[in-house]
């Protein structure tokens, strides 16, 4: 009930800044090397491969992307685990440097003892951008919070939440875009009896239409 | 005995015809009185009162065509009154009245109008047909004018000082019924006249170059210098874009890396992370750098190449500007221009030359 409320909000607002804005679909795309460190009930790390992509409309957002990955248990040798995850999310710019999304966001990995671990969260995202190297040199930072979440495991879910920081540098003479970001993703079962916590490094290039 | 009845209806009518028109020329003119008796064909009593009111409108103020019209009727009323001689004297001065005076066909019949066309070839009279004022480019330019004869005659068209002596001779030859005259304002040494005023003299001869009238009129003549353009002011200080950076983008660049380089820093214990990785310190640490490098880039007092330019290209577009003020100024000081204005004409008798 709360995300049909929030996404007919984001509608709403979405609709009523896009109203009488005659752009086309502007899109933007990248690819992204992530180092992943997992630590919960196993102790995870690896490097992952992603994809993102965009498409913006007046000031309406839509975003996915796509990271597939192996992740190695830390200190320990044995086989890899597939780290696996995805996201879709509808934004809106209420002002040119902050940006509000919804949508779902879905992880999967395999636990040491070959469990698979699935997570699909509701977030609500909040991202702020501005320039602060000339026009060039872009940073940003994106906090969000689990409305809601489903996990195959045994204790009940009770939040979450994450963030990202970084840069985004544009390079001048062609439409490309080079990025790094550090991110983290920090989630709270059973009350606290269980933690599982998601971090790295992003660096990207992509291409910006605008 | 039809035919001659038909022929008496045609020149009554004609006559009637020609007799309405006459009275309608003679409404409100001060020949009315001679011009009723000449129609009654009473042609004493109209050459007595046209000679009258003649000599009545010589010394009053009536016009040209009032006077030509008072001549034409008493030359014709002296014609029918046997007075040939006479008649030939009356429309002599008609003709150096008025060279293109021509008698009303409807209303004189050819009796009239042939003795008046000998006379206007023999009399060989000129009129000059000027602009009251004109302005002229001095050199380039050109005052021109209409030299109208009654007959085909050689002429001298000519400027003349005041004392007579030659000015400029702008022509000289035959001429028609009537001759297109220019003057470029200079005289025969191409310089602008020294006098404010000039005369305009029309000298007719005949076919034995025998002098047979000379017209002249003054022109007054005024030397009138073009204003030049006041030069285009410089571009207002307000315009032109600052050459030098300010301090504000080197410290945007290293404050805004300080606190990103932070948040990054600081993410794990916003976001509540457990044990997080020694990633986020690269990531600050890149971040803290790139707003280093960004300080010395945009470091306070360095030259803007492109604002340097925009001001540059200003400057120019104005020296441009005031260049083409002053080459507009050269060209206008070089232009004078020449003021003319045509006073009456007079003639002047042959023996008086």
């Amino acid at each position: 009930m709360r995300l049909a409320s929030l996404g007919v909000a984001l509608a709403a607002l979405a609709a009523g800044t896009t109203r009488g804005e005659a752009q086309g679909l502007v899109p933007a795309a990248g690819i992204s090397i992530v180092s992943a460190r997992v630590r919960g009930t196993d102790q995870l790390a690896g490097t992952a491969l992603g994809g993102q992509g965009a498409l913006v409309l007046g000031r309406l957002e839509l975003a996915l992307s796509y990271v597939q990955g192996t992740l190695d248990p830390e200190g320990a040798s044995g086989p890899g685990h597939d780290l696996v995850e995805g996201a879709a999310l509808l934004g809106v710019r209420p002002a040119p440097w902050l940006r509000l999304a919804v949508g779902p966001h879905a992880r999967s990995y395999t636990l040491t003892g070959g469990t698979p671990l699935r997570w699909v969260f509701w977030e609500l995202r909040a991202r702020a951008s501005g320039a602060f190297v000339g026009s060039a040199g872009r940073g940003y930072v994106e906090l969000w919070r689990a409305l809601s979440a489903s996990v195959n495991a045994p204790e009940s879910f009770d939040h979450a939440q994450g963030g990202e920081a970084g840069m985004v540098v544009h390079l001048s003479r062609a439409p490309l875009e080079l990025r790094l970001g550090y991110r983290i993703e920090h989630a709270v079962l059973g009350g606290g009896t269980r933690l599982e916590t998601v971090d790295g490094m992003v660096i990207g290039v992509g291409f910006a239409g605008r | 005995m039809r035919s001659h009845f038909a022929w008496i209806a045609l020149l009554v009518c004609g006559w009637s015809a020609a007799a309405a028109q006459g009275a309608a020329q003679a409404a409100g003119s001060p020949f009315a009185e001679g011009i009723r008796a000449y129609q009654n064909l009473d042609f004493d009593q109209a050459a007595t009162l046209l000679r009258r009111d003649l000599a009545r409108a010589s010394s009053a103020a009536s016009s040209a065509s009032e006077r030509a019209q008072g001549l034409v009727y008493l030359g014709a009323a002296d014609l029918f009154r046997g007075r040939r001689d006479s008649a030939v004297a009356v429309f002599r001065r008609l003709v150096q009245l008025d060279p293109r005076f021509r008698p009303d066909r409807l209303v004189f019949p050819p009796e009239v109008t042939g003795v008046f066309d000998s006379v206007r070839v023999d009399t060989r009279a000129v009129v000059l047909v000027t602009p009251p004022d004109t302005q002229i480019s001095a050199g380039t330019g050109a005052f021109t004018f209409w030299v109208v004869a009654s007959a085909f005659q050689t002429v001298e068209v000519t400027l003349r000082y005041q004392d007579g002596a030659p000015f400029r001779t702008l022509y000289a030859g035959p001429m028609g019924d009537s001759l297109h005259v220019q003057w470029d304002g200079l005289d025969a040494a191409g310089q602008l006249p020294p006098v404010s005023r000039v005369l305009l003299r029309v000298a007719s001869r005949a076919p034995t170059g025998e002098l047979t009238g000379i017209v002249q009129l003054p022109l007054d003549v005024r030397i009138v210098h073009v204003d030049t353009l006041p030069w285009p002011k410089p571009p207002a200080t307000a315009v032109f874009l600052p050459e030098r950076s300010d301090s504000r983008p080197a410290l945007r660049a290293l404050l805004g890396g300080l606190l990103l380089a932070t948040t990054v820093a600081a993410l794990p214990s916003v976001v509540g992370g457990d044990r997080p990785s020694g990633s986020r310190l690269i990531v600050a640490g890149t971040v803290g750098f790139a707003g280093a490098v960004g300080y010395v880039l945009h470091r306070p007092g360095r030259p803007l190449a492109a604002n340097i330019q925009a001001n540059q290209a200003l400057r120019a577009r104005w020296q441009q500007s005031v260049a083409a003020a002053k080459a507009e100024n050269v060209r206008r000081r070089d232009d004078v221009h020449l003021a003319v204005h045509a006073g009456e004409p007079t003639a002047i008798k042959p023996s008086v030359r």
